[in-house]
């Protein structure tokens, strides 16, 4: 039995090494998302079981078990008896672990005195993977094959040999070869650096214990998982939401989960979801176990990334849905179905553990792509704005504001450095007022932006999601709004995307897109919010006068400045006599 | 009769190093920090000194006071103006969340979107005015600044960095209606970014009124006093500044206290000509740690001083990692041994302080091990003593039981899993830009750094440990040793073959001119005026730029191209063909140096035996078992005398931990080298 001390630091350590690939493969990448956005994952693996040991902190939560599927997937492919040092492998399938074509996934098994003892693996979100839009999110996907190249978890090293015929197809296959060659020198820079590190370690305190301590903190992690689950209350809880449309065809997909919680192990079965579509939001099995697991450490966010604590769980999804996609099926939408599992998670995870769930937050990736080549040198150019939204209010706060989606941390494109690459204008960028549900602690408000193009033609791609169906509240907490997204033409006519918040448009010299993100849920009764908070958001004007008396029951005395100037004071009378009143009310 | 102070006051300590500039002796004094009005600690300690303020030429002072304003959101009631559509930009930043994972929490805006208002302009990208500023809007504005009661006005208008003429004109507008303190985002940062523009602009402006308030009262007792000096202030990028000057630049003084320690192990290190070496300054609740490169610390442009709230203004790069004496240790849910995050800070402070605390600290278990002496307490004249039995009592029950380890070992297990973190934190940060950590040396100071530094050093292979004369107050000797520095930076955003040196030179000589304005305002005696000009550049397509410095003040572009490639092959080892070369910005520094103070200063008259030093000794526990450790006392030891370990070194200030297998020199400066012992 390995000691105390010993297992408390080589945990630490495993740890440092996972972060310290991260930021070799950060410092020397070229794509943008790699470098500026942390789109990638480090991560160490048992030698027998593929499991997850340790992965680096700040790579992006989508990440967060797929890479153990993407490594369990292949040692079952090869054998792990065909392994040999100096080995590299590459992976983009979808279907062999999960997420989307542009993430590029590399796998080097590490040998130690002639044996295999660990395998190391990485990911990073290549600017471009081929396909038939630049950057890998098309909305117009109809099959995997439009997606982009698919390698197929080849052997691109051999024994320390770069097969380059095979690199020389792939490259021949994206956009900016030479940035893609640099990204893939910098995921092969992390690996050699965790294998030097791996073997510091091991030459430290020997294989033996190494080894003894990569099993015995698998074993941890999963009683640490099962004694917060013997914490939850058992029994089945269920949630349904759904997908505007799969991108094509213009029906809503389903996706319903039930949540069974028995003494220490739960069960996630998604039996009930529709099937794919004819479109591009859908997503292989792995995506959704994996969104599963980050959603949980999202409500848990002491959880250890390791595979010990996917253990207790079971995901059960049946092979005919479109959370379970398969060739020939696009993935390029992956991102909005992703962020419905999230959805569908917490809805369920609600009704266990309400104290620690927020309320649904924006739940849409809403991509706003613009692309086109510059008048005068013809250089291609791409603006990329993610979409971002309110958060769910929770039991601890209200709802941030201009997040990230949950599933990851890219940036918001600032409007000077845009503007300089592109031909475009952010005609405004801002907080959507009155977005975030009411509640007793608020949702996050969403967030509105018009941009412009300046120059005389280029296209525009734009995926999202919620138009039809709001982002919920909890707890007696209202939903928030849901998106909305317009073109406005030059000459002031207004149109529609066929899909609503899905599709590809043309763009001409003085031609806008007016997008708004949804708000979070709220959480709690808005009549029990603090009259004090209410006045708050009034003043900022995140909450209307009207919506705070008729929503929140708190009247406020308003005096009136020069040049429009509002300020408000809380009527407490007032406030106490509306907020009797409503008690009464609901009483009888 | 002169004499020079270096003060700085910190979360929870104010401390003073004062020399007598003829003798060189030195007085140095530790008060508590009195956080409501922290120049009254200040002037405790320097009358602790018991020199006259008449008799006192300069004092140099590092402070915390802008950081807390902005951690506790206590500056001034400010507003701020914007391009139309763009008041909310400080408040949705770049789209992130609070941690990776977890939901919950939400942003505070510096300044709150009723006091954000909008003005119709519009300037683009390249500088062009697509609408033009409506300044009947202004007068508007101007009316609810005042009925709002606005302090101060901070402006940022989208592309200003290229293009000022709005927000000039919108000042020009403004005073003609209202006495604010306005403050223009082209006049304190000239890059784009807008939220990190907005952000140093609104951060400057709200900090201004409360640091302005602070020197002018601290220099108004002081001259009651009878102080006719000048007061200077540390700054974060590691020079000082003047107290008239301190107001406008009051965000460059957040976080200068760690910075001015940095300055002081920097010139430590010139003077024992030790060329790379990490600082390490262990206190209370953190350990700070930076890159000291080729003689330089590494510099950062941009800080966060808070969620959604960047600073970008160069700064010392110093990496805070929570473990400090105060760390707490805890077994997780797997039955893990961790030990912070979370500290017990000085109040309760650890469990031997007997306040209440029951978890066990890092202070405890040094304690129980016989490192520390319970008598010895720092920051207090043994008023206090620790409790080592509760401190035995707790680590057993809280980490000795559950782990089946006896009282030693999980004391041990506590101290192994501190310096590891450290340890890893101080690899990462090496490795992430690109340096093996086994070239360097280290420089321990604060409270707790002499304690720990021994074994970290010898697990990472560094090559030596100094810790300086004063360890306790070093950040104090910092600012006493700083020279002026101000910092300028303009945008230029081309290729080299789009630029010519005409441009490179006018940015340039306008830099170096602003700097000789700031220099004749702030009335120091100077012996010479240095001025260093870098240029951020990168291939085309690249994300991360590199910092080129220049060689010559007279570049050509060839030589500037050179110089890049030099810098691009000693950080990536190579370099690419083909692709043509970007200049993102140029930064120019201009420094005023002072008169330099010598190390010898810190130790004088010396001429003792070693006996005079030996004041017993006591169990310690290494590894697995009690051993007997002299004791010394530091101040008492003579120069150039070896100390075998295991042995401990104690002062006013600190202790210093020989392990067995190390041995301590106490050199020619008063250093103590740490080095492992061979054979």
């Amino acid at each position: 039995m390995v000691d105390p001390i010993t297992l408390a630091v080589v945990r630490g350590r495993l740890e440092q090494i996972v972060d310290e690939m991260d930021a070799v493969l950060v410092r020397a990448a070229f794509s943008q998302i790699i470098a500026e956005q942390n789109d990638r994952a480090d991560s160490i693996h048992h030698p027998v079981t593929g499991e997850t040991l340790a992965q680096g902190e700040g790579a992006i939560p989508v990440f967060n078990s797929a890479m153990q599927f993407t490594v369990q997937i292949l040692m079952q492919e090869v054998g792990i008896e065909n392994f040999s040092s100096g080995d590299v492998y590459m992976c983009n399938d979808p279907f062999m672990g999960g997420t989307h074509m542009p993430d590029v996934k590399l796998i080097k098994p590490f040998f130690f005195e002639g044996r295999l003892f660990s395998i190391l693996a990485n990911t990073g979100h290549w600017a471009d993977i081929g396909g038939n839009q630049i950057g890998g999110f098309s909305a117009g996907n109809t099959e995997t094959y439009h997606d982009g190249i698919r390698i197929p978890g080849i052997k691109l090293i051999d024994k320390g040999i770069l097969n380059k015929e095979a690199l020389k197809v792939i490259l021949a296959n994206v956009r900016n070869p030479s940035w893609e060659e640099g990204d893939l020198q910098a995921q092969l820079n992390a690996l050699s650096v965790g294998e030097s590190r791996l073997n510091q370690l091991i030459n430290g305190y020997g294989p033996e214990v190494i080894a003894e301590c990569f099993d015995e903190l698998l074993n941890r992690s999963e009683e640490e998982m099962r004694s917060y689950i013997r914490e939850m209350p058992d029994g089945t809880y269920s949630f349904t939401d759904y997908l505007d449309n799969d991108g094509i065809v213009d029906s809503p997909l389903k996706i319903h989960l039930e949540v069974t919680v028995q003494g220490d192990s739960m069960l996630f079965d998604f039996q009930g979801t529709s099937p794919p579509g004819k479109g591009f939001t859908h997503m292989s099995r792995y995506t959704t176990m994996s969104a599963v697991h980050l959603s949980m450490k999202h409500i848990y966010p002491d959880f250890p990334i390791n595979g010990g604590c996917f253990r207790p769980i079971r995901i059960q999804i049946p092979d005919t849905t479109c959370i379970s996609a398969q060739l020939p099926s696009s993935v390029s939408g992956y991102l909005e179905p992703v962020n419905r599992v999230i959805d569908v998670v917490f809805g369920a995870m609600a009704q266990v553990v309400p104290d620690r769930t927020p309320a649904q937050s924006f739940g849409t990736n809403l991509i706003v792509a613009i692309g086109g080549r510059h008048s005068g040198t013809n250089r291609y150019f791409v603006v990329s704005y993610p979409g971002s939204g309110g958060y769910g209010a929770s039991r601890e706060s209200d709802g941030l504001v201009h997040g990230p989606t949950l599933l990851g941390r890219a940036a918001f494109p600032r409007v000077e450095t845009a503007e300089r690459v592109a031909p475009i204008m952010v005609e405004y960028l801002k907080i959507r007022e009155g977005s975030g549900g009411a509640g007793m602690n608020r949702g996050g408000c969403g967030t509105s932006f018009i941009v412009k193009l300046l120059g005389p033609e280029a296209t525009a791609s734009i995926l999202g999601d919620r138009v039809d169906h709001h982002p919920k509240g909890l707890l007696g907490g209202a939903s928030a709004l849901p998106t909305e997204v317009r073109i406005g033409r030059q000459d002031g006519q207004v149109q529609m995307l066929p899909l609503r918040s899905k599709g590809v448009v043309s763009l001409s010299k003085g031609d806008e897109i007016e997008c708004h993100s949804p708000g979070g849920g709220g959480y709690g009764d808005p009549m029990q919010r603090d009259p004090e908070k209410v006045l708050e958001d009034v003043t900022r004007g995140y909450v209307s006068e009207t919506v705070a008396l008729e929503t929140y029951g708190v009247k406020l005395k308003v005096e009136n400045g020069p040049a429009g100037a509002v300020s408000y004071q809380l009527d407490r009378e007032a406030t106490d006599r509306l907020r009797e009143g409503y008690r009464k009310q609901t009483i009888t | 009769m002169a004499y020079l102070i270096g003060v700085d006051i910190g979360g929870t300590f104010t401390d003073v190093i004062c020399r007598d500039e003829e003798t060189g002796e030195v007085v140095i004094t530790k008060v508590a920090t009195t956080p409501a009005d922290p120049s009254l600690g200040l002037l405790k300690a320097v009358k602790l000194t018991e020199k006259p303020l008449e008799e006192i030429a300069l004092i140099v002072h590092g402070t915390t006071i802008a950081t807390n304003a902005v951690i506790q959101r206590k500056g001034a009631r400010c507003a701020l103006i914007t391009t139309k559509g763009f008041r909310d930009v400080l408040e949705l930043g770049y789209r992130d969340r609070l941690r990776n994972y977890g939901v919950t929490g939400t942003q505070n805006p510096i300044i709150p979107r009723e006091l954000r208002f909008e003005v119709t302009e519009r300037i683009l990208a390249d500088g062009s005015e697509l609408k033009p500023l409506d300044e009947g809007e202004l007068g508007e504005i101007a009316k609810k600044l005042k009925f709002f009661e606005v302090e101060a006005v901070s402006v940022c208008l989208l592309h200003s960095y290229i293009n000022d003429s709005h927000e000039k004109r919108v000042k020009a507008v403004l005073e003609g209606l209202g006495n604010w303190p306005i403050v223009l985002s082209s006049e304190v940062m000239r890059e784009y970014y807008e939220f990190e523009r907005t952000s140093t602009t609104v951060l400057t402006t709200y900090l201004r009124p409360l640091m302005t308030g602070y020197a002018g009262a601290l220099s108004k007792r002081l001259l009651e006093g009878g102080y006719k000096g000048e007061v200077l202030y540390m700054q974060s990028n590691g020079g000082v500044l003047g107290s008239s000057l301190v107001g406008e630049y009051a965000a460059h003084t957040i976080r200068s206290g760690p910075a001015a320690g940095i300055i002081a192990a920097t010139a430590l290190m010139g003077r024992l000509e030790i060329k790379d070496a990490i600082s390490a300054d262990m206190g209370g609740t953190s350990f700070d740690v930076c890159l000291i490169s080729d003689g330089k610390p590494r510099m950062v442009e941009e800080s966060l001083l808070d969620f959604r709230v960047p600073l970008r203004t160069p700064m010392i790069e110093v990496h805070t990692i929570g473990a400090g004496g105060g760390s707490i240790a805890w077994i997780d849910r797997s039955n893990i041994l961790r030990v912070g995050p979370q500290s017990a800070g000085s109040d309760p402070g650890p469990v031997c302080y007997g306040r209440g605390n029951t978890e066990p600290t890092v202070t405890d278990a040094n304690l129980v091990l016989g490192r520390i002496d319970p008598g010895h307490v720092i920051g207090t004249a043994g008023e206090i003593s620790l409790d080592r039995d509760r401190a035995e009592k707790y680590i057993m029950e809280r980490i000795g039981q559950p782990l089946g380890l006896s009282k030693e070992q999980a004391a041990l297990a506590i101290i192994r899993v501190v310096n590891a973190n450290i340890e890893g934190r101080i690899r990462l940060i090496s490795i992430e830009r690109g340096y093996d950590p086994r070239r360097f040396a280290m420089i321990a100071y604060g409270g707790a750094g002499p304690l720990h530094a021994g074994a970290i050093m010898k697990h990472m292979s560094l090559q030596r440990c100094v810790i300086p004369p004063w360890p306790g107050v070093f950040c104090a000797v910092g600012c006493a040793m700083a020279d002026i520095r101000h910092d300028f930076v303009q945008t230029v955003d081309k290729g080299m073959d789009d630029l010519s040196v005409s441009v490179v030179d006018g940015i340039v000589s306008e830099h170096q001119k602003r700097g000789a304005e700031l220099l004749e305002q702030e009335r120091v005696s100077l012996i010479q005026t240095n001025i260093h000009v870098e240029a951020d550049m990168m291939y085309a397509g690249q994300r991360h730029a590199i910092t080129v410095p220049f060689r010559s003040l007279t570049p050509d572009m060839e030589k500037i191209k050179q110089w890049f490639y030099d810098r691009y092959t000693y950080i990536y080892g190579g370099l690419l063909t083909n692709v043509p070369i970007h200049l993102l910005n140029i930064r120019t520094t201009v420094m005023g140096v002072r008169q330099k103070l010598e190390w010898e200063f810190l130790e004088r008259g010396r001429e003792k035996f070693r006996s005079q030093a030996v004041k017993g000794s006591r169990q310690v526990f290494f590894e697995d078992s009690w051993t007997t450790a002299t004791v010394y006392d530091r101040l008492s030891l003579p120069l150039g005398e070896q100390i075998n370990g295991p042995a401990i070194i104690e002062q006013r200030d600190t202790t210093t931990l020989v392990p067995p297998d190390m041995v301590a020199a106490a050199d020619n400066l008063g250093n103590l080298i740490l080095e492992v012992r061979h054979g």
